[in-house]
């Protein structure tokens, strides 16, 4: 009965859901065909589609993407580098976790896209403060992370290895890491997602190329239909990398 | 000497060779580095400071004597122009223009958050339809549409307002209906036991136990709009702080830069602090 | 079972942790000598913070005493020996990623057993505790008294003559520790280990030791040493016997002033030894 009574409520709010995006889109289109919005505002959903088709189908969002892409990769490998390997050396010792583990968690709670104008001035306006930016957010969190893991390692367990004869290496490889790993894993993700919003931040602030640029430039030559197109892109590729990491960490978990 | 037991993360056990010094070694040799040593050792907040310290002095050497004074600058001069960043016409309205943008948007982010997360968090069917939605906006990278904003907006702190509020209200709303959520359920029963009405319930049950949880979404929110008044502010401005920046990049000026953006860093910081050291005190029974 | 030889000789050990003077400094053990002889299996017995998990550390290499020596097969034991001694702890560790199976043979890699003998080894020690079918179960799955024979198994695929245990029936619930006793004897008829086990549980020490080691409170010492003359593999009806009950009467009467000490000298919370509640 209890069952019955569930399954219907599952029903019930689903079709909430899908009723509240139906009414969104609704509304939206409602608002630019009938109400008078202002299509320079708000642009007719039915051409934001269209755009969208022809955007994809031209490629001409290829080299944008391109620049982003890189410049994403490139900040979160040397962020999950850095991050991996100084939180597993501060680790090593509780003395020294008790010194870096505040300064970084201090560091960490600060919203660091401001130093982005530094960076700006440091690096230009290319590619390299972009990566520059990027890695510093995402090193935050990996580090963190990595200082946990490995630092909460059960003692036992390292105990029981050693008395078993286990070398440094063997020690590292078959107890460290498998005990660390989920923890990293959830510190990795939230680099990974961090990285990704600093570079469409950044490159939305100040960049001569990349996705984040290519919006701003079709907001300033109102081009609303298009930017929308991209702004849906962006969040379809986004939120398509945030399940992918997801699903990863989870098998990560599972294993681990 | 090390054993297996007695040390923290994971330490290495050598087996002791003949030489090897033993405990009564310690008393052997210098007194005052051993003293010293342990002072150090007891206090690693010391040492911390020891390493920002050593990192401004890199920073310092590495300004003043390799790099190009067009690009960098040392954390000396930085702090001997802090005063002459705020002579700068405009400079002190436009961080007083962003402390209110900041302000503004928190109390609009906690004054609708919370009533929006008790709505949502209160109620099961609520909560099952709107919560995928809110954690969907929460999820998205609103940077995205930070043009959009502008144009509804404007270039004005109105803009600023928004996107500040639109990245603080929704962990504020995530935390508020988290705590709600977890209340276990033998409380509300010995309360109903004991007499109590739905009103009574929501003031003395409900409300108290959400408190904790409230004050950490208030910390996220907290965060939240710093990131988005911030951001909103680097992209356009005409009399906040990103003005400034942007005019201080541009003319190549690091000195000003530098000491604008460790101002605005310790607004940030101490911002942060506030807000954090009031969860502490609120979260206490926790 | 023993055959006379001296196993583990342990000559005047001592250990006290923190240095004299400062707040957490606690004498843990006093001088202490013991011969343990091979085949046997010794019990350490005594009220808390008397020291005797200290002592089973010192022997195992996991912890090196402040004063005295240990031998083991007549070699002085610098730090862990693999090959010599296998340790079972009283809190789980196993290694929760893996499975039974591969616990097991993890040990054997640490130890620098040859991969090619891995798997007959395994099997034989599984089977040895009972968990053959269980293999391939990851620890979570398994009950406490389970858990703790998979710890034997992989104990025991190291082959080494001594075999360290430390508390191993502590967690579990008195019908469990009974059945795991009775199957620890059955396993010492069969092999001639030589077995160190800590306990707090009287019932345990007379029905599995050769000898009773009983320690004083701290810092502890070896107070008295009890013989049970009794062949393994026990017979679960020892329990029951006169001769059961007048042992663990004598033990209980040289234990009890002990304990009463140990609990009378307890400091509150915080000024324990270094090592914390691992006494």
């Amino acid at each position: 009965m209890a069952r019955r009574r569930d399954r219907t409520q599952q029903l019930a709010s689903r079709a909430v859901q899908i009723g509240f995006l139906l009414a969104v889109l609704a509304l939206w289109y409602a608002a630019t065909n009938f109400w008078g919005v202002n299509h320079l505002l708000l642009p007719n959903p039915v051409t934001v589609f269209h755009q969208l088709v022809d955007v994809l189908k031209s490629g001409q969002f290829l080299p944008d993407l391109r620049v982003t892409a890189t410049e994403f990769v490139v900040a979160f490998l040397l962020a999950m580098a850095s991050g991996t390997l100084v939180g597993f050396f501060v680790s090593r010792s509780p003395y020294w976790i008790r010194v870096f583990e505040p300064l970084f968690a201090g560091i960490n709670s600060i919203p660091i896209i401001l130093l982005l104008p530094l960076y700006v001035l440091f690096f230009g306006l290319g590619a390299a403060s972009k990566i520059a930016i990027g890695a510093t957010i995402s090193f935050f969190p990996i580090v963190l992370s990595t200082v946990a893991g490995f630092g909460n390692v059960d003692r036992m367990l390292v105990t029981a290895a050693r008395s078993m004869g286990a070398s440094d290496y063997q020690l590292f490889r078959y107890v460290l890491v498998p005990a660390a790993l989920p923890v990293i894993l959830s510190g990795l993700r939230i680099g990974f997602t961090v990285a990704l919003l600093s570079i469409l931040g950044s490159e939305t602030i100040a960049s001569l190329a990349g996705l984040g640029h290519q919006i701003v430039q079709l907001a300033e030559n109102m081009e609303m239909a298009q930017m929308f197109a991209y702004v849906v892109f962006v969040l379809a590729i986004t939120a398509l990398l945030n399940v992918l990491v997801s699903r990863l960490e989870a098998r990560g978990r599972r294993h681990g | 000497m090390t054993s297996i037991q007695s040390h923290g993360a994971a330490t290495t056990v050598r087996p002791r060779q003949s030489g090897d010094p033993t405990v009564d070694s310690r008393f052997r040799g210098n007194e005052r580095i051993d003293g010293a040593r342990r002072f150090l050792l007891r206090h690693p907040g010391v040492v911390r400071l020891g390493v920002v310290v050593l990192m401004l002095l890199v920073w310092e050497s590495a300004a003043r004597f390799f790099m190009d004074p067009l690009f960098i600058s040392p954390p000396s001069r930085v702090f001997a122009s802090l005063g002459a960043v705020l002579d700068t016409e405009g400079v002190p309205n436009a961080l007083r223009l962003t402390f209110f943008e900041l302000a503004v948007g928190f109390a609009i982010s906690v004054a609708v958050g919370l009533p929006l997360g008790l709505a949502i968090g209160l109620e099961p069917f609520a909560r099952r339809s709107f919560m995928p939605i809110v954690l969907l906006i929460y999820g998205m990278p609103k940077i995205t549409i930070l043009p959009l904003f502008i144009l509804v907006f404007g270039i004005g702190p109105e803009s600023k307002i928004a996107f500040g509020v639109a990245h603080g209200i929704f962990p504020i709303i995530v935390t508020v209906v988290a705590g709600v959520q977890n209340l276990k359920p033998i409380l509300l029963v010995s309360a109903r036991s004991m007499g109590a009405g739905r009103w009574h319930i929501l003031r003395w049950v409900i409300f108290p136990h959400m408190i904790p949880s409230f004050f950490a979404g208030m910390r996220l929110g907290m965060s939240g709009v710093l990131l988005g008044v911030l951001l909103a502010e680097l992209y356009v401005s005409t009399a906040g702080i990103g003005y400034f920046t942007t005019m201080f990049t541009e003319n190549f000026q690091p000195t000003k830069l530098f000491g604008l953006i460790a101002m605005l860093a310790a607004m940030a910081i101490v911002l942060n602090e506030i807000v954090r050291r009031a969860e502490h005190r609120f979260s206490r029974w926790r | 079972m023993s055959t006379g030889e001296v196993a583990i000789r342990i000559k005047s050990v001592g250990h006290h942790f923190g240095e004299a003077g400062e707040a957490r400094h606690v004498r843990a053990l006093a001088d202490t000598s013991l011969d343990i002889v091979r085949g046997e299996l010794l019990c350490l017995i005594g009220p808390s913070g008397c020291g005797k998990s200290t002592l089973l550390n010192v022997i195992g290499g996991l912890l090196a005493p402040t004063s005295g020596t240990v031998e083991v097969a007549g070699k002085p034991v610098h730090g862990p020996m693999p090959h010599d001694i296998a340790y079972i702890f009283q809190e789980n560790a196993l290694f929760p990623w893996n499975t039974v199976d591969q616990n097991v043979r993890l040990g054997m890699l640490f130890q620098g057993v040859p991969k090619s003998a891995h798997a007959a080894r395994a099997q034989k020690s599984l089977e040895a505790v009972g968990l053959a079918e269980f293999a391939d179960h990851y620890p979570a799955q398994l009950s406490g008294g389970m858990r703790q024979r998979a710890a034997l198994a992989r104990a025991l695929s190291l082959q080494t003559d001594i075999l360290l245990m430390d508390e191993p029936f502590g967690a579990l619930d008195e019908q469990t520790r009974m059945i795991l006793g009775e199957d620890l004897s059955v396993l010492l008829a069969r092999t001639e280990k030589t077995i160190v086990f800590v306990t707090h549980s009287l019932g345990e020490a007379v029905f599995l030791a050769d000898r009773v080691a009983v320690f004083s409170a701290r810092p502890g010492t070896v107070k008295k040493i009890l013989r049970i003359d009794e062949p393994h593999p026990r017979n679960p009806d020892f329990v029951t016997s006169e001769k059961f009950t007048a042992l663990r009467n004598e033990l209980y009467a040289l234990l009890h002033d002990e304990i009463r000490k140990a609990v009378g000298s307890e400091a509150p919370r915080g000024r324990r030894g270094a090592n914390g509640g691992a006494m």
